[in-house]
């Protein structure tokens, strides 16, 4: 690359380094013949930038574009300079465009361990408010029959369930009527999915024991329900589409 | 020794009996049924979490019954 280009090329960079939002159009560019000869270029928004050229490298430009007047110089950089500073304009809008693909993807992968989270076992809390010491107890006494309920359920899940379930939040059973697959995900309401043989959804169903009970309780139930009298949990049950 | 397991609000409450012992399998027996007439179901739970057994009637030689209330849809 002749070193008239590069020095211009410099150039252009400072004018997208001054206004990196909005960067101006390059309006002219121009050597001026001193002592020492300059390249400047100009821009719509005012911004004025220079630097110093040898004498040989000018001659070597004016040789390649047979400009030997001002004027076919002037015109001859100005195109040479449009066209890198069209090409800089592209270059930056993909850098930008691949550093918005990567923050939409970093968001994606924050948004799936957000999701694993809330599906993996947690705590149940109180969802009604109460203050003070009775908080404190009511709290402690729902921990306790959570974790007693909690316990209960991984003592009869198969090893393989209790795999998927503390893996994914999940596990899946065998309807005990219909040798259908179901996956009941850590919930006590409509945390109930019926797969095709693929292991894709293909209805939701809703059922639960009465009497407010703990999660790892209502699972349970809910396993047991469809292992052993299916048809009756589901003639119960909501379906969802 | 056997135990009956009902679910309840505080996770679960077990009742263990010695089936040796004719009141204590009386009174579990008399738990059982009250339980089923309230709508529970019974179910003979396995050692290694696979499919239990829907229990009908009593049966002393059960290690371990699990009682769950009546089911609601959502």
């Amino acid at each position: 690359m002749e070193r008239v280009v590069q020095v211009l090329r410099a150039l252009l960079r400072r004018a997208l380094g001054e206004d990196a939002r909005d960067p101006p159009a390059l309006v002219d560019v121009i050597i001026e013949s001193a002592a020492e000869p300059r390249l400047w270029a100009h821009f719509s928004n005012g911004y004025r930038t220079s630097a110093p050229l040898l004498p040989q490298d000018c001659f070597a430009f004016c040789e390649r574009h047979g400009a030997w007047d001002v004027e076919s110089l002037r015109l001859a950089l100005l195109g040479e300079g449009r066209l890198a500073y069209a090409r800089m304009l592209e270059e930056r809008a993909e850098m930008r465009e691949r550093q918005g693909r990567t923050w939409v993807s970093e968001q994606m992968r924050r948004l799936g361990r957000g999701i694993a989270q809330t599906l993996r076992p947690r705590q149940d809390t109180l969802r009604f408010p109460v203050f003070g010491a009775g908080r404190a107890y009511l709290d402690e006494r729902r921990s306790e029959a959570h974790e007693r309920g909690m316990r209960l359920l991984k003592e009869n899940l198969t090893a393989t369930q209790l795999q998927q379930y503390s893996r994914y939040g999940y596990f899946e059973v065998i309807g005990g009527r219909t040798g259908k697959r179901y996956r009941i995900r850590h919930g006590r309401s409509m945390n109930i999915d019926q797969l095709d043989k693929n292991g894709r959804r293909v209805c939701g169903w809703c059922f639960f024991p009465e009497g407010n009970l703990v999660t790892g309780d209502v699972m349970l139930a809910q396993k047991v329900a469809l292992e052993l009298f299916e048809t009756d949990a589901l003639k119960i049950a909501n379906k969802m589409w | 020794m056997s135990v009956q397991i009902v679910m309840d609000r505080s996770g679960d409450t077990r009742h263990e009996f010695d089936v040796t012992d004719a009141r204590a399998v009386a009174l579990a027996e008399r738990r059982f049924k009250e339980l089923t007439g309230k709508g529970f179901r019974a179910v003979a739970l396995t050692k290694d979490g696979d499919q239990g057994r829907l229990l009908g009637r009593f049966d002393p030689q059960v290690e371990e019954t699990l009682f769950i209330p009546q089911l609601q849809g959502g």
